[in-house]
């Protein structure tokens, strides 16, 4: 048997044990233990389970994940989205739709202090939702615009997956960072439009807030005081080079934790409930690099990922050919598997195929984020989704997948527009690099 | 079991506290770390420090996720099988798992003997590496033991009646 078809048998293998609820880090680690030990030798596939593990727990890059989560952590129990969320609706609360709008604003907003969309999304349900119920807004648009728009966390710098994305490939992490930021505006503007067109066609679903005076709306202008200083402390930071982006993680929770402290927002339970759920968290995602570098280690001998390559540059397909295809596999796969796991474990397979297509790595980043993004908003496993209506009981998961739906679109057409005009992500990044 | 439990209800808190007590020293140290530097004068060695202190965070955090179930599954299928059978199947491959995690414990041990033997230490103050490879893993090893506390939770379970 060729190697190449030990990949393929492995890579179904993987598949299939994925459906038997085994989480899918250990399963990788599995897969690409066994699969190494059987095409090298079983010491050497032995040895590569201490060495792969420890690596990626020493590597330097990603001591980076672990901060940037427990300042999103830190940022949501000192109450940082209930602060954006006045303040936007303090702008746009009185506009049909304008709650909705709100939410999708301050998610932007959010993405600033948190890299995670389930974070987001979790954030966002506690402030967001009460608020649109009290005013009669119909689940669907209530439970998708949070869903949808706590995916904007992962997109708007920081963000774990650009994060992890980096690493796997090697990229910059402050490039890519950069490369989010327009598109995070950009695809806000869209989910924002796609809620006053909602509303237009169904206004039951969003009935306007009430008018705030203009002088109310320039005094909530100071609750974006907080989350302003420590995205320009951490970007800022980044950008002149005064700090890495490990570090930048580490200043940054830092900074939520010493405005939290200053304003009495932040109780001890809440700091403790932070250290704990950062932990769980961080695990989480380092267990899944782990895997995916181990599994990523048997594909390499296997030399499944190179031959796939050449079989698709031999195919003589356009390129924009091959990306919707990889766009396609992501947007199918997504709705079975955890979004982040996807990306590890396809990294290693794709990322050969793009770069000898030539495209760009750090716009490849930024495509690879928006599917995620799809991925965790469309059934049967968004994340987000699963989310919001794990906090709110009252919503119903079809309720939120289908007000989700109005958000997806935007999100396929933003993909869409940013497939044919790459510089909105990369206009940033080249004038800063 | 009653015990077994306990005992080991107690080491991953103790666990989760060395790794939150990790986590804030790294954000402490990093912080003092960056301002020092704007003054000229960066702490010697933080960078060292900081990469040992997020192998104690993430190797302390395992055996807690494990034990809250904080990893992420794939489901759908699996939700549509009777209780038993549920049971049943997570129970094997709780087992697999368990017997990776040991292979991976083992291994990690020989890894930092290997090490302390070759006197490895870190890049720029020279710290010895080997004890926090030992500590790895330990936190295997007690991954280990809460995946046999599932493992017996889900045989308890499958045999049930």
């Amino acid at each position: 048997m060729s190697p190449a078809t030990l990949g393929v048998i492995g890579t179904i293998v993987l598949v299939a044990l994925f459906f038997t609820r085994m989480p899918v880090a250990y399963v990788m680690t599995l897969v690409g233990f066994v699969g190494f030990s059987y095409i090298v030798s079983g010491s050497a596939g032995l040895k590569l389970l201490a060495r792969d593990f420890y690596d990626v727990y020493s590597s330097y890059g990603l001591t980076v994940i672990p901060m940037f989560v427990l300042m999103g952590q830190l940022a949501f129990n000192a109450g940082i989205g209930r602060r954006l969320y006045d303040c936007a609706y303090a702008f746009i609360g009185h506009i049909r739709g304008g709650l909705a709008m709100a939410t999708v604003a301050a998610c932007c907003g959010f993405g600033t202090v948190s890299g995670s969309s389930p974070g987001t999304a979790a954030t966002f349900a506690v402030v967001g939702l009460p608020e649109m119920k009290r005013y009669g807004y119909g689940g669907r648009l209530a439970g998708g615009s949070v869903a949808s728009g706590g995916s904007l966390g992962m997109l708007m710098p920081p963000s774990v997956v650009l994060i992890v994305y980096g690493i796997l490939t090697e990229q910059s992490i402050g490039k890519l960072f950069v490369a989010g930021i327009v598109p995070a505006l950009f695809i806000s503007v869209l989910f924002i439009l796609a809620i006053s067109l909602y509303t237009w066609l169904d206004p039951s679903q969003g009935a306007a807030g009430e008018w705030v005076p203009w002088t109310e709306k320039i005094r909530s202008l100071s609750k974006l005081g907080e989350t302003l200083f420590i995205f320009a402390i951490v970007m800022g930071g980044l950008f002149t080079g005064w700090f890495t982006p490990g570090e930048a993680g580490a200043v940054g929770a830092f900074g939520v934790l010493a405005t939290a402290l200053s304003r009495r927002t932040l109780t001890w339970p809440g700091f403790v409930k932070s250290c704990f759920e950062t932990l769980r968290t961080s695990c989480m995602i380092l267990l899944l690099v782990a895997g995916a570098v181990i599994f990523g280690h048997f594909l390499a001998v296997t030399r499944l990922p190179f031959e796939l390559a050449s079989w698709v540059a031999g195919l003589n397909m356009p390129p924009w050919g091959i990306m919707i295809v990889i766009i396609v596999v992501y947007l199918i796969g997504g709705c079975f598997i955890d979004a982040l796991a996807l990306i590890m474990l396809t990294i290693p397979i794709f990322f050969p195929l793009v770069e000898s297509l030539q495209y760009n790595p750090v716009w490849f980043g930024v495509i690879i984020v928006l599917v995620t993004q799809m991925g965790v908003i469309t059934p049967p496993v968004g994340i987000n989704v699963y989310v919001v209506n794990g906090i709110d009981r009252s919503i119903s998961l079809g309720d939120i997948f289908i007000g989700s739906l109005p958000f997806l679109l935007a999100l396929i057409l933003g993909t869409l527009a940013i497939l044919a005009v790459p510089d909105i992500a990369l206009y940033l990044p080249n004038k800063m690099y | 079991m009653g015990t077994f439990e306990k005992v080991l209800d107690w080491l991953v808190k103790l666990l989760r506290l060395l790794g939150s007590l990790a986590l804030v020293a790294i954000m402490l140290l990093t912080t003092a770390d960056v301002v020092m530097r704007a003054f000229g004068s960066p702490i010697l060695g933080a960078v060292d420090m900081v990469g040992l202190l997020a192998v104690v965070v993430l190797a302390c955090a395992m055996p807690y996720t494990q034990m809250e179930r904080g990893h992420v599954g794939v489901d759908i299928l699996v939700q549509r099988m009777s209780e038993r059978s549920q049971a049943i199947l997570d129970a094997v491959t709780s087992t697999v798992s368990l017997i990776l995690f040991a292979l991976v414990a083992w291994q990690m041990w020989l890894y930092a003997g290997e090490l302390a033997a070759k006197g490895e230490v870190s890049m720029t103050v020279q710290m010895r590496m080997h004890p926090y490879i030992y500590l790895v893993s330990v936190c295997f090893g007690v991954l280990c033991a809460v995946l046999l506390l599932h493992v017996a939770q889900f045989v308890g379970k499958a045999v049930k009646r």
